[in-house]
């Protein structure tokens, strides 16, 4: 089994606990004044909508001969308009995130991948076009992207850090940023303004071990980085921890402003906890834009 | 060896090392710790953070100390350092060495400390390579000399006996080649002592030692005015000493116990000293032997035997109903002269034939009803003494007139006779010498007595040999027959002042001494003795503990009194027929004295400084010290996780009772099972009651608590209604202590629910592994016959209609106290009226708990037979616990007839 199909059967179990987005979309569409996402309006879709009385310009094979047989009158048969989105996921493949502090934990990689794909795999069985925000999988609504994503996702770049490509989406859309964030801020400003610019709506969500956030060393310790590029030596750890957690603090502010700014939603995630909760939050997020 | 104080070094030259240690601690301290590599990915966020502190770059200095303490420690483990170091000999001899000890009951209180001596001794001679002999002079056996470690296995089996040395046989024992000798004495005067000493001077150099205590020991217990007198001995005057003496005996069940503690104060200069007390007769008849507190020693015990019983005599009165004067009464002489010697019984005939006195007293008693008769004559011919007194109503009766009562030693004329009064001639005669053959034998006779009036025997064939006191005209005044294996004496006269002065002299309280000394309970004489053969039973070990003394050949009866102690002769409880005597290590005449050496010999004092190697205390320390140090490295280097500590940390494992904990267990209802050791069963025991708990909250009134387990050997049972106990083969059996709670336990109205837990395998009694353990176990155990539930018992219906009491099996093998053989099933009742109370035990192998148990869910833990069946037998042993508890607590409330009628009614008869 190659890693492509293991991320999906992952990612399958993590979307297979949502409830398909269409179902839940007509449950909110009760309790929310607009639609969500059947609009309300005969059109081109799947579900059923109303029948209507033939009248003339009607196509003779749109008559629905099966209600049409109850009386004496023809009725046509129309469904619901149903309008898809484009949804544009970015999981960064970075190095960095091949991170997990403790045996039992996924690395940050994997979760994030794994909410990446499920996200997609949620989107798409809701009928969006879903795709990467890269140049080898701009979104599209196809049975075969749900397996071109996952492959797509198990990718590895070898650098430092990773930077979503925006050029391939189309104006209007979603976009899912999954990473750790730690890089510097300074590009994934510009990429968010950029896309904030062509009137795209996202959200970022930073994904972190617990050891990140708690930084639970002491003593003597030199910390490296993932991809070896950067080294810091310390001689008491203990001592760096709450200027550290300062930083990280710091960091996710400007994050959560960053994202503020343009009308984005800013998320956290760590890896010890559930990834449902935080792929529920991210469809709320999603959904949010949508309304 | 190097010696400084009380250490010594064998190979002192290691210490320079320690010349070395301020380097070592300069090159330590250059040496910090190294850092740990972690990969990080929120490294990216660290840029430009600084260390606030260089401290850790060097090793910190307790570290440094703690490393240096684990160097000097490892420095002089290696240099062999020895505490108390055994100067060597001064003369590099390879003479054989032979040990001598005395060995006996003088030494067993610091036996230890002498064989740690003799272990010293042999391990010198061991480094000298000379061969040694170890020879106790209280069972002196012939010695060679063997190479002395070979001697050092053999120490531990080495015991003092608790007799004397003999000194005197000391010349046969040894080898002839010359040796030097080392005497272990016991410090006190035996026999030969000097002799053997010359002899061993004779031989080679002698050194003695002795220890500094002196010995003390007890005489055996005597009585006095009623009180017991303990007296001690010790073998100097010194300084006041206080001892305290024991008083050890039986209960009435048999079981040991102490009585009392009497102290022994020794005055500055004396040799002996005394304590008395007063106890209770009753308390005083099963006292087994006195002993001196904190001295291990055969000669600081006395064993008591039978000598300190009083006799119990009976008194009767005749029918005393006239309301005569005090001094008029004839048993107000006979309790004056039997006085406070002896237990006197006051009770009717028949009653206190019960308590088998040793004699019975009848003053003018002339009728006895049949069943007195009867019950008399039975006691009087398995050994008792039967004192008549004669008097006015015996003298009127018609009591062995014609033919000879079986009662009466003679047969009395008509009337009697009378002398020396106002209407009679001739004068009040005196008594005669007393016949050699006479028990009387020897008594002084008071010139002033007189007998005025007497009943007169019919001289018959026998009367002659009967006689055993008489008048000076030859009438019989004291006649006696045996009877069976016991005998029948009569006073011609009263048992008051009234027809002779007899009952105011001294010689009436002497005459009933006499009788009733002969009778059972009396003390061996020497002549009593001869011509039998005495076994000993239980011998006193050197220590003062009494031991089955095995297969020892019969000692005559002089040699038992007259012998002094030896191997052949131990002190301790000796049998013959149906008589035992006690032979104690000191006699009543004994002495003991100080030895004295002559001057000149070499005697040293057993102090107790033995050599010892102390290398090994200092490696532990290097190891601990070491492990310390890894301890605080990893600390330092931040590679010691917090969380290893919390796993150190030993969770205390549930449902294992605290003795702080009584007050909460003793708040409400626990079940309590059984700690068996194995954590399995325990575990299954623990959630069964957990389980059964659950279902009496539910469904009854009882609410109980959490199931407590219970280890029998320190926690207390009387909280617990129930103690549930699954047995398997491999659980210790419990102390004498543990059982004795247990059967208090059980007197007192507890339940044991034995499972063999194997009913699916065996049968009961089938003889499984577990039925064999159960066996094994309930042995000391005070258990009631048993039956298999009956049918009617109160369990089947106590909550639950129930007929049989499965659990994981459902085999029908459940036993319970047995119903009594009289009870009967009457007409209008479905079921007996049985037992009144709880019944102590239920056993039965259907391995309840496991149908008990519950999960925290409440969901069932372990499989139950199949599909319904199963989960309806679990129900029926759900209800098979309810009943039991429900009869636990409420006894046979539902044996009560009252309810018959609803119950009736529930059974649809």
């Amino acid at each position: 089994m190659n890693r492509a199909d293991t991320f999906q059967i992952e990612a399958d179990q993590q979307a297979a606990k949502l409830p398909d987005l269409l179902v839940s979309a007509e449950n909110l569409a009760s309790t929310v004044l607009s639609g969500v996402h059947g609009r309300r309006r005969a059109g081109q879709g799947d579900d059923f909508w109303q029948y209507r009385p033939q009248t003339a310009g009607d196509l003779l094979r749109d008559i629905d001969w099966r209600r049409s047989a109850r009386g004496d009158q023809t009725y046509i048969r129309q469904r619901e308009l149903q309008l898809a989105q484009s949804v544009g996921i970015w999981v960064d493949s970075s190095a960095t995130l091949r991170y997990a502090s403790q045996k039992s934990l996924p690395t940050k990689a994997q979760r994030s991948r794994v909410l990446g794909l499920a996200a997609g795999i949620v989107m798409l069985r809701s009928g969006e076009r879903v795709g990467l925000a890269h140049k080898s999988l701009p979104p599209r609504r196809s049975p075969l992207q749900r397996q071109a994503l996952a492959e797509a996702l198990a990718l590895d770049v070898d650098s430092e850090f990773d930077v979503p490509d925006i050029k391939v989406l189309p104006a209007y859309s979603r976009v899912i940023f999954l990473s750790d964030f730690l890089a510097p801020i300074d590009i994934l400003q510009t990429t968010v303004c950029d896309a904030a610019n062509k009137g795209i709506k996202g959200v970022l969500v930073q994904v972190l071990d617990p050891a990140e956030e708690d930084f639970p060393f002491r003593g003597r310790t030199i910390f490296q980085s993932v991809f070896g590029s950067m080294k810091h030596e310390t001689q008491k750890a203990s001592d760096l921890r709450d200027r550290y957690l300062d930083r990280l603090a710091q960091r996710r502010d400007a994050l959560s402003q960053l994202a503020r700014r343009v009308g984005w939603h800013f998320g956290q995630h760590r890896t010890d906890n559930s990834a449902l909760s935080a792929l529920l939050w991210m469809y709320q997020a999603i959904e949010g834009h949508k309304r | 060896m190097t010696v400084l104080g009380f250490v010594g070094f064998t190979s002192p030259g290691l210490l320079l090392a320690l010349i070395g240690l301020p380097v070592l601690w300069i090159l330590l301290r250059a040496v910090p710790p190294a850092p740990v590599r972690r990969l990080f990915p929120g490294v990216a966020l660290m840029r430009g953070l600084t260390d606030k502190t260089q401290e850790t770059d060097k090793t910190p200095w307790w570290l440094l100390l703690l490393r240096m303490i684990a160097i000097v420690a490892l420095i002089v483990a290696m240099s062999g350092p020895v505490l108390n170091p055994e100067q060597a000999t001064k003369t590099n001899t390879s003479k054989p060495l032979l040990i001598v000890m005395d060995a006996s009951w003088a030494s067993a209180p610091d036996w230890s400390r002498r064989i740690a001596a003799v272990e010293t001794k042999l391990m010198d001679a061991g480094r000298q390579a000379r061969p040694a002999a170890i020879l106790l002079m209280s069972d002196p056996q012939p010695v060679s000399f063997v190479p002395a470690d070979r001697l050092k296995q053999g120490l531990v089996g080495l015991v003092p006996a608790s007799w004397g040395p003999q000194l005197d046989r000391i010349r046969d024992m040894v080898p002839t080649v010359d040796f030097d000798t080392v005497w272990f004495s016991d410090g006190l005067e035996w026999a030969g002592r000097v002799e053997a000493l010359d002899y061993l001077k004779s031989r080679g150099a002698v050194q003695i030692i002795q220890s500094m205590q002196q010995a003390v020991g007890l005489l055996p217990v005597q009585t006095d005015n009623g009180a017991l007198v303990i007296s001690g001995l010790r073998s100097s005057p010194g300084s006041q000493q206080k001892f305290d003496t024991v008083i050890h005996g039986t209960d009435p069940a048999g079981n040991a116990v102490v009585f009392e503690t009497v102290p022994l104060m020794f005055g500055a200069d004396a040799l002996k000293s005394e304590g008395r007390i007063v106890l209770p007769a009753e308390l005083r008849g099963r006292i087994t032997r006195v002993d001196i507190r904190n001295v291990k020693s055969a000669g600081a015990v006395t064993l008591t035997g039978d000598t300190l019983r009083l006799r119990e005599i009976a008194l009767i009165g005749g029918s005393g109903n006239r309301e005569g004067l005090e001094l008029l009464t004839p048993l107000h002489y006979l309790e004056k002269a039997l006085g406070p010697e002896a237990q006197l019984l006051f009770s009717p005939l028949t009653e206190s034939l019960l308590a088998n006195p040793d004699a019975v007293i009848l003053a003018d008693v002339a009728v006895l009803t049949p069943a007195e008769r009867e019950g008399l004559e039975r006691w009087v011919e398995a050994g008792g003494t039967l004192v008549r007194f004669a008097g006015p109503r015996l003298a009127a009766s018609n009591v062995s007139r014609e033919v000879e009562d079986s009662l009466m030693p003679v047969r009395l004329r008509v009337g009697g006779r009378t002398v020396g009064g106002a209407m009679s001639w001739g004068s009040p005669k005196s008594m005669a010498d007393f016949p050699k053959d006479s028990p009387f034998a020897g008594l002084q006779i008071p010139q002033d007595m007189r007998v005025s009036s007497q009943v007169m025997a019919q001289p018959d064939p026998n009367l002659a040999e009967r006689v055993i006191a008489q008048l000076s005209d030859g009438t019989p005044l004291v006649t006696r027959k045996p009877l069976g294996e016991g005998q029948v004496v009569l006073f011609h006269i009263t048992a008051n002042a009234e027809w002779s002065t007899l009952p105011l002299s001294g010689l009436f309280a002497q005459m009933l001494e006499r009788l009733a000394v002969s009778g059972q309970s009396s003390q061996q004489k020497q002549q009593a003795l001869a011509g039998t053969t005495w076994q000993v039973r239980q011998s006193l070990d050197g220590f003062g503990r009494l031991q089955d003394a095995g297969q020892l050949a019969g000692v005559p009866g002089e040699a038992l009194l007259g012998d002094p102690s030896g191997p052949m002769l131990p002190p301790g409880i000796y049998d013959t027929d149906q008589l035992s005597f006690v032979k104690n290590v000191l006699d009543h005449d004994s002495m003991i004295s100080p030895a004295v050496w002559p001057v000149g010999t070499n005697v040293q004092m057993l102090v107790e400084r033995s050599e010892r190697p102390l290398s090994g205390y200092f490696l532990a320390v290097t190891l601990v010290v070491l492990a310390c140090d890894i301890v605080a490295t990893l600390a330092l280097g931040g590679r010691l996780i917090t969380a290893t500590f919390a796993v150190l940390i030993m969770v205390q494992p549930s449902g294992v009772l605290r003795a702080q904990d009584y007050a909460t267990i003793a708040s409400e209802v626990r079940l309590a099972h059984v700690l068996t050791g194995d954590p399995r069963i325990d575990t299954i025991a623990r959630q069964g009651l957990s389980g059964l708990s659950e279902t009496l909250f539910f469904r009854t009134s009882i609410e109980p608590g959490e199931p407590v387990g219970v280890d029998l050997e320190r926690d207390e049972l009387a909280f617990f209604p129930i103690l549930y106990w699954p047995i398997s083969p491999g659980q210790p059996i419990p102390s004498d202590t543990a059982y004795a709670a247990l059967n208090v336990y059980l007197r007192s109205g507890g339940l044991i629910l034995f499972d063999t837990r194997d009913a699916d395998v065996a049968r009961f009694g089938g003889g499984s592994a577990n039925g064999r353990k159960l066996r094994e176990l309930a042995a000391p155990l005070d258990i009631p016959a048993l039956e298999p539930v009956p049918t009617d018992h109160v369990l089947t219906r106590a909550f639950y209609l129930l007929q049989d009491f499965p659990g994981r099996y459902r085999s029908r093998d459940v036993w319970v106290e047995a119903a009594p053989a009289d009870a009967e099933l009457s007409e209008d009742m479905p079921f007996r009226n049985l037992n009144d109370n709880v019944t102590p035990v239920v056993i039965g192998g259907n391995d309840w708990a496991s149908a008990w148990a519950l999960d925290s869910n409440g969901m069932p833990i372990y499989p139950i037979g199949q599909g319904f069946s199963g989960e309806r037998q679990r129900e029926i042993a759900l209800r098979f616990g309810v009943n039991l508890l429900m009869h636990v607590l409420t006894g046979n409330y539902k044996s009560d007839q009252v309810h018959v009628p609803a119950l009736l009614d529930r059974l649809g008869q």
